[in-house]
């Protein structure tokens, strides 16, 4: 439903993408995970036809968007980064008002607000102005815009950004009913996002795509880049030879702890090993006081250094589509 | 899709935008007291029985009330990021931009029909000239939609409505008064130019209870060619 190919973005000299491809099948949910200024909303915008790219295709449902995007345009949901709301209006004239545009049979508006009000759990907002809403209101009610009509393609930029944990859960239940049937495209910048609700995930970071991989790869790649941390207290040096021994560390570093005296702060890079916090902790124990142990969290800092360190070399983390360098 | 749903949603979108704001409430306020006060200087205390010179005065006041009515139509959705919305709707460039240009055309009819409460004491007690006043409203709603092209194409061009509004005022003071320019000039290649420019001139045609074709394809004729680089003008920011 959405195919790049090549598409190079530039405004005058500065070239914001760099020749990115993929594509998005119907009954798929694709992520597009970045760090702020990766060139995800660009990206975004230049599917959405809000700006022409500079060189490539850019094809929704079939449609160029060069030349054809009125009919294509038909076709799109599109949630901005801000959601594009009418603050005078109330969140229903604002809704009636986006379904005339997209040309929904007057017949069937009453029935499509309800639907999409109901999806996005705006019932009891429905005659507030929308300058009074909060900003999860505010951003539902841009989601609802882009569900009405029941578009083939929806293109979310930051759905789930200014929610608070329930409104989320909500809103991923929402995207994920829809790309049952629909394709979708959602950028966003929290990693664990991209991983419980989409099937294929692209990374981009500078304009560049680094790679376009499933979920599971995706944390294989974070636990490969994830560390143990542990707080202890003994000698430096006992616990350093313990460490050692312990099969799957690549690497150890211990200091001491400026603001707790007495106590050693230890880092220990580690391999995709379900069980290695355990050794660890034996290692620890037999060398020295335990008295804290951590596995980080992969941040997404990591997984980009190590796709940007990785990219074009180890192709066993990443599916051979549309890798771009 | 019908070519016109696209333009009735932008249409209805305006006028619900007008009266949901300040501005609409504000601008016909300031109109009606303006309207009312000239009307009221001319007649009762010149003792002259015809609106000539209150037509005169509401042009003027036209002029500067339009571009309130008109600097919010882009720049207002360039500032609250709607513009990404309108853009990526399936709506083409010129039905977002007669759908706003319209909306603003409704408010300056409403405002006339309500400035129509002066003539009730004219007809009342006086022995006016019914084509003359005809005529005269006529050309002032021309006048009036030439004004608001003009000001809708510079709310365009800016994402600042103050400045959309500062700038709109001159130009149609400009075009307002460039006709008196005439009596300065000795080349006649310039004087016709300005009097063909004029926007005063045009208007005391309708004024005077004239409808010369020539100002009527004036005024449209501004309209057209202002609402015609307005949407080129999106075309070319996409």
């Amino acid at each position: 439903m959405i195919q790049l190919e090549h598409v190079t973005k530039r405004y005058g000299s500065k070239t914001i993408i760099h020749d990115i491809s993929f594509d998005v099948k119907k009954g798929e949910i694709v992520g597009f995970l970045g760090p702020n200024g990766a060139g995800k909303t660009t990206t975004m915008r230049m599917i959405a036809g809000f700006t022409t790219a500079s060189t490539g295709s850019v094809r929704v449902a079939g449609y160029d968007m060069a030349t054809e995007n009125n009919e294509a345009a038909k076709k799109i949901g599109y949630l901005p980064e801000q959601p594009p709301l009418y603050d005078v209006l109330d969140v229903s004239s604002y809704l009636r008002f986006v379904a005339r545009a997209k040309g929904i049979n007057s017949a069937r508006i009453a029935s499509e607000l309800d639907r999409v009000m109901q999806a996005c759990r705006l019932e009891t907002v429905t005659t507030k102005e929308i300058y009074k809403l909060s900003k999860g209101f505010r951003q539902r009610v841009g989601l609802a815009q882009a569900l009405l009509g029941d578009p083939d393609v929806l293109l979310l930029d930051e759905p789930t950004a200014g929610l608070d944990p329930g409104q989320i859960q909500e809103t991923r239940e929402v995207i994920r009913n829809v790309g049952k049937e629909h394709a979708v495209l959602l950028s966003t910048h929290i990693l664990p996002e991209v991983t419980l609700i989409c099937q294929r995930i692209a990374i981009i970071n500078h304009g560049r795509i680094l790679a376009v991989g499933s979920p599971q790869s995706l944390q294989r790649a974070a636990e490969e880049t994830s560390s143990v941390v542990a707080e202890a207290s003994g000698e430096e040096n006992k616990i350093h030879h313990a460490l050692n021994g312990v099969d799957g560390i690549t690497s150890i570093s211990i200091k001491p702890l400026a603001a707790r005296p007495g106590m050693l702060g230890i880092e220990c890079q580690v391999n995709a090993d379900e069980h290695i916090e355990a050794r660890i902790a034996r290692a620890i124990i037999q060398s020295g006081e335990l008295h804290k142990l951590e596995r980080r969290q992969p941040t997404l800092e990591n997984i980009f250094l190590r796709y940007i360190g990785h990219t074009g070399t180890d192709t066993s983390i990443t599916e051979p589509v549309g890798v771009a360098s | 899709m019908n070519a016109l749903t696209g333009l009735r949603a932008v249409y209805f979108k305006e006028i619900l935008t007008y009266f949901r704001s300040p501005i609409a409430y504000f601008v016909i306020a300031v109109f009606l007291l303006g309207t009312g006060f000239f009307f009221t200087y001319n007649i009762f205390l010149s003792g002259v029985g015809t609106m000539d010179q209150t037509f005169q005065n509401m042009g003027i006041l036209t002029i500067v009330l339009v571009p309130v009515l008109t600097m919010r139509l882009f720049s207002g959705e360039y500032t609250g990021r709607t513009m990404e919305l309108l853009v990526t709707l399936p709506l083409q460039n010129w039905q977002i931009v007669l759908g706003k240009y319209f909306g603003a055309v409704s408010m300056l009819f409403m405002m006339t029909a309500t400035s129509c409460i002066n003539l009730i004491p004219l007809y009342l007690y006086g022995n006016p000239q019914t084509p003359n006043i005809l005529a005269g409203y006529i050309g002032f709603l021309l006048l009036g939609m030439s004004c608001i092209a003009i000001g809708q194409l510079f709310s365009a061009l800016t994402e600042n409505q103050i400045v959309a509004a500062l700038i709109t005022i001159p130009v149609l003071l400009m075009f307002w008064f460039v006709g008196h320019l005439q009596s300065l000039q000795s080349s006649i290649l310039l004087r016709d130019l300005f009097s063909h420019m004029s926007f005063a001139l045009h208007y005391s045609d309708f004024i005077q209870g004239l409808l010369r074709s020539e100002a009527i394809i004036f005024f449209l004729g501004v309209s057209a060619i202002a609402l015609t680089i307005n949407s080129s003008y999106l075309q070319w920011r996409r």
